[in-house]
């Protein structure tokens, strides 16, 4: 049986008429499974990486080796973590353009967001390099493992969103992200935002806190 | 002309709906408030003498800043804000799990008191 789209608020409707600006699904929670699935392991992440900060946190004092302070040098991660912030806004931009039907819009936001995180990977693998040149390498010492670990782990997360987004901007290309598929955007928007908000807690935690 | 949900829907269709449309500008506007919240942690570093952040103060203005930046991220660009509330009450069941799980842990290993953890 075809549904009629004519029958559905679009998401100017939303917007004029109630807080909620997204369009119902057919599902016992208005929420599309796809979506409520990404929101579920969103949650679950916040436990993985609180379980990566909470080792840093116990181990951030070294035996051996470079402390924190010696080595971190806060004004390049400064810009890195500017550079990680911004490609959210690209990213939300994006999501804003297929849902009014502006597919090349989308895809020069999306390209920007995917350039925007190959950037701050280039600059992390640059800030590990560093590391290592300096004689912190992965088992220096206790605070090395766990710092290691912790932005390496959101380094991967970082690379997948990339392969996510440079996926997404091949599929437009070929047509298959059309107006009515927009919640894929909107789903590998999610990831990457919630990338950036795992970084804004590392960079104050881990980066500015004194010791 | 009937449109169903696995046909392309046309630009032309959903062009008058969106003639109003400009959340664009809150996201901007986000996005500079974030860059500034950002500079402003920068600060801390930069002028570790500044009264507002001296000495012990530093901690919690950090806290403070990374929370403000985490929550705006969550609500505007992450959408909770105009979402339906059961994923706002989903993320919120992982945040706290794992805020309370890892305080929990941390105060085990007493990290609250200057060496006496590790």
């Amino acid at each position: 049986m075809a549904e009629t789209l004519t029958s559905r608020p679009t998401i100017a409707d939303a917007d004029a008429h109630q807080a909620s600006a997204h369009i119902d699904a057919d599902t016992n929670t208005g929420i599309s499974n796809t979506k409520l699935g990404m929101w579920l392991f969103l949650a679950s992440e916040c436990l993985l990486f609180g379980g990566l900060i909470t080792t840093y946190l116990l181990y951030k004092h070294p035996l051996e080796g470079p402390t924190p302070h010696e080595i971190f040098d806060i004004p390049f991660t400064s810009t890195s973590s500017f550079v990680l912030l911004m490609s959210s806004l690209t990213m939300v931009l994006a999501v804003s353009a297929i849902e009014r039907g502006e597919h090349q819009r989308m895809r020069v936001w999306i390209g920007a967001t995917a350039v925007l995180g190959a950037t701050f990977i280039a600059g992390q693998i640059y800030e590990f390099t560093v590391f290592v040149r300096e004689g912190l390498g992965f088992t220096t010492s206790r605070f090395s493992s766990a710092f290691y670990t912790l932005t390496g782990f959101h380094g991967i997360h970082v690379t997948i969103g990339i392969i996510m987004l440079v996926s997404l901007v091949l599929l437009s290309l070929r047509g298959k992200i059309p107006e009515h598929r927009s919640e894929t955007v909107e789903i590998v928007g999610l990831y990457w935002h919630f990338v950036d908000v795992v970084w804004v807690v590392i960079f104050a935690v881990v980066y500015l806190i004194p010791s | 002309m009937t449109v169903t949900s696995h046909d392309n829907v046309p630009t032309t269709v959903l062009d008058g709906a969106v003639k109003d449309y400009s959340r664009d500008k809150v996201y901007v506007l986000t996005a500079i408030f974030l860059g500034v919240v950002t500079l402003v942690e920068i600060a801390t570093y930069a002028f570790p003498d500044f009264p507002v952040w001296a000495d012990e103060l530093v901690v919690p203005v950090l806290m403070i800043l990374m929370a403000v930046k985490f929550f705006t991220i969550v609500y505007v660009f992450m959408h909770l804000k105009f979402d339906k509330p059961i994923l706002t009450r989903i993320f919120y069941m992982g945040l706290v799990l794992a805020v309370v799980v890892y305080i929990a842990m941390l105060s085990t290993f007493r990290i609250w008191f200057h060496g006496q953890h590790g």
